[in-house]
């Protein structure tokens, strides 16, 4: 099932990957802060730049590059959205502009604006999804269980990444056999279709009860909830290249700030135009 | 020494009518390896369930008569108490491994247990050595094959270091290649670490000949108990419809014709000796 292959972690070393995932998502909180500070363009895409060396470096660049497209259609959304508002009411969102938009200067404005809120959103999925590719769920959940996220969150989370494989698995069993017995699931219109997929999802939904009932009687049969004090088999620790990275992360930080309160960055349409 | 002791245990799963079990009453003793057999729906996985106290725990209902496991009363301690004397072994390999990767599931007991790390560590290599999946250590569990599943749920059971271990119908997902492996895997433990071991199986063929002892149920009674020999042998195991080893079938066969083997049989290599042996004397 394709719908499912992005959630799969594949299991690759290389220096971000290993990187302590609370680093990687202080980074990754520091570049969404840091967007949503500039709504200049030419800020924005350097910002777009800056995950581009950890991308490289990690070695994800292809499933880097298919998360930016599946982002794609959004994006065109959030720019004809743009467009379209600050083409009726220009005053309020487009700057150095007075007045009905028709010289060609004020049309390069608008669209200048337009893709700077576009590009602010491709920053955000390009940076989280770094995140997400260089994390393996094992970290991220103990990442969360040494944040001080209540223990059971913690096993909610990695247990549901861990069933993903195998409720896809029995997706397409319970898909297979529906059909084999004659159900067609692509046929009619679309109330119909989704009407299609009701008995793919009884089955499914009772099969996950049933499953969950299973393992709530392994997870007691292996002593879950004998203390209070649950100790783990892995600890994380902060190392070197973390806390490199947090130091660029802050120095990234300071001269953004530094940047934003003292020098005004100017727009692409002041720089063609003047 | 008995490990496992019930006496007159008798309970009703919560909206049920009839009991599941009544009057069970059998005798485990240390060091034993027992198999759990008879015809589906007999109580024998309820009866399971009753070792590590998750009946009547986790599935209230109501529970008559004794049971002492480890000199613990069943009734007043908790399944988190049991669990660290009684192992339990389930049929699905897939249902019982949550981690998302091996070592930590075998670890997951131990962290409940608030063991340090350190001493972790060297209990959960040491779980996965004796289960033989020692390479395995980092994979994922879904990526594993059945059996390698079934093993690494042993693992994590037996890095709690637990008296008695009870695997209900672990082979039952598996090729008999892998069913294999499972059995002298739990032979070992049995063997080396004089972990008593209670197995839950149908086919007998494989797993007859490590065990020491048989009990067979039905319709929530135990039936019959005694050694492998005389379990096999006797008419009411076939009336009840145990699967007696082909092996043993076979003595029993060749016994109506008039040819008696010297002992009783319950493996192919077993009845292959008996049988050059007659063949050479002739």
């Amino acid at each position: 099932m394709s719908v499912f292959e992005g959630f799969k972690f594949r299991k690759v070393s290389s220096v971000i990957h290993n990187l302590d995932p609370r680093v990687k998502f202080f980074f990754v909180c520091i570049l969404f802060v840091m967007a949503i500070m500039f709504n200049q363009f030419l800020a924005l895409v350097v910002l777009f730049f800056i995950p581009l060396p950890f991308v490289f470096m990690a070695r994800v660049n292809r499933q880097w590059l298919r998360s930016l497209r599946g982002a794609a259609l959004l994006a065109v959304f959030i720019f004809a959205t743009n467009f379209i508002f600050g083409y009726f009411y220009p005053s309020s969102s487009i700057p150095h502009v007075d007045g009905a938009i028709d010289t060609s200067m004020e049309y390069f404005a608008l669209f200048e604006r337009a893709a700077a809120m576009t590009l602010r959103f491709v920053v955000l999925i390009a940076s989280f999804s770094v995140f997400f590719l260089t994390t393996s769920p094992d970290h991220l959940g103990l990442a969360l269980q040494q944040s001080h996220v209540p223990y059971e969150f913690c096993f909610a989370f990695t247990t549901a990444v861990r069933f993903v494989p195998v409720l896809a698995d029995e997706a397409q069993t319970i898909m297979d056999a529906q059909k084999a017995r004659g159900l067609e699931l692509e046929s009619g219109n679309f109330i119909k279709r989704v009407r299609n997929y009701i008995p793919i999802l009884i089955p499914l939904i009772v099969n996950a009860i049933r499953r969950s009932l299973e393992l709530a009687e392994a997870m007691e049969s292996r002593a879950w909830g004998a203390s209070d004090k649950r100790t783990n088999l892995y600890k994380l620790n902060l190392k070197r290249a973390d806390i490199t990275m947090v130091l660029i992360t802050v120095l990234m930080l300071i001269i953004a700030l530094y940047i934003w309160l003292f020098i005004p960055v100017p727009s692409l349409t002041s720089l063609l135009f003047t | 020494m008995a490990i496992i002791e019930t006496k007159d245990l008798t309970y009703t799963y919560p909206g049920a009518t009839t009991p599941s079990i009544q009057d069970v009453s059998v005798t485990i003793n240390k060091g034993d390896f027992v198999i759990l057999t008879g015809p589906s729906g007999c109580g024998k996985t309820t009866l399971c369930r009753t070792f590590n106290g998750l009946v009547p725990h986790f599935y209230n209902g109501t529970l008559e008569g004794e049971i002492t496991v480890s000199g613990l009363k069943v009734a007043d301690h908790k399944i988190h108490e049991l669990a660290r004397h009684v192992g339990l072994v389930f049929q699905n390999p897939e249902n019982q491994l949550f981690a998302l990767s091996v070592e930590k599931d075998v670890a997951f007991g131990l962290e409940n247990s608030a063991m340090p790390r350190d001493e972790m560590r060297k209990r959960v290599d040491w779980a996965l050595q004796m289960a033989g999946i020692s390479e395995l250590s980092e994979r994922p569990p879904h990526e594993l094959s059945g059996g390698q599943q079934q093993r690494v749920a042993i693992a994590s059971v037996l890095s709690m270091q637990p008296d008695i271990m009870v695997l209900d119908e672990p082979t039952s997902f598996l090729d008999p290649v892998g069913a294999e492996k499972i059995f002298k895997v739990i032979n070992e433990l049995n063997k080396k670490l004089g972990i008593t071991i209670i197995l839950v199986e149908h086919r007998l063929d494989l797993a007859a000949k490590y065990a020491n002892k048989v009990i067979v149920m039905n319709e929530g009674t135990v039936a019959l108990t005694g050694t492998p020999r005389e379990i096999f042998t006797s008419e009411k195991a076939r009336l009840i419809g145990v699967g007696i080893p082909k092996a043993t079938k076979l003595y029993q066969h060749l016994k109506r014709q008039g040819v008696t083997l010297k002992t009783v049989p319950v493996t192919t290599e077993e009845t292959a000796n008996l049988l050059l042996e007659m063949l050479n004397h002739d």
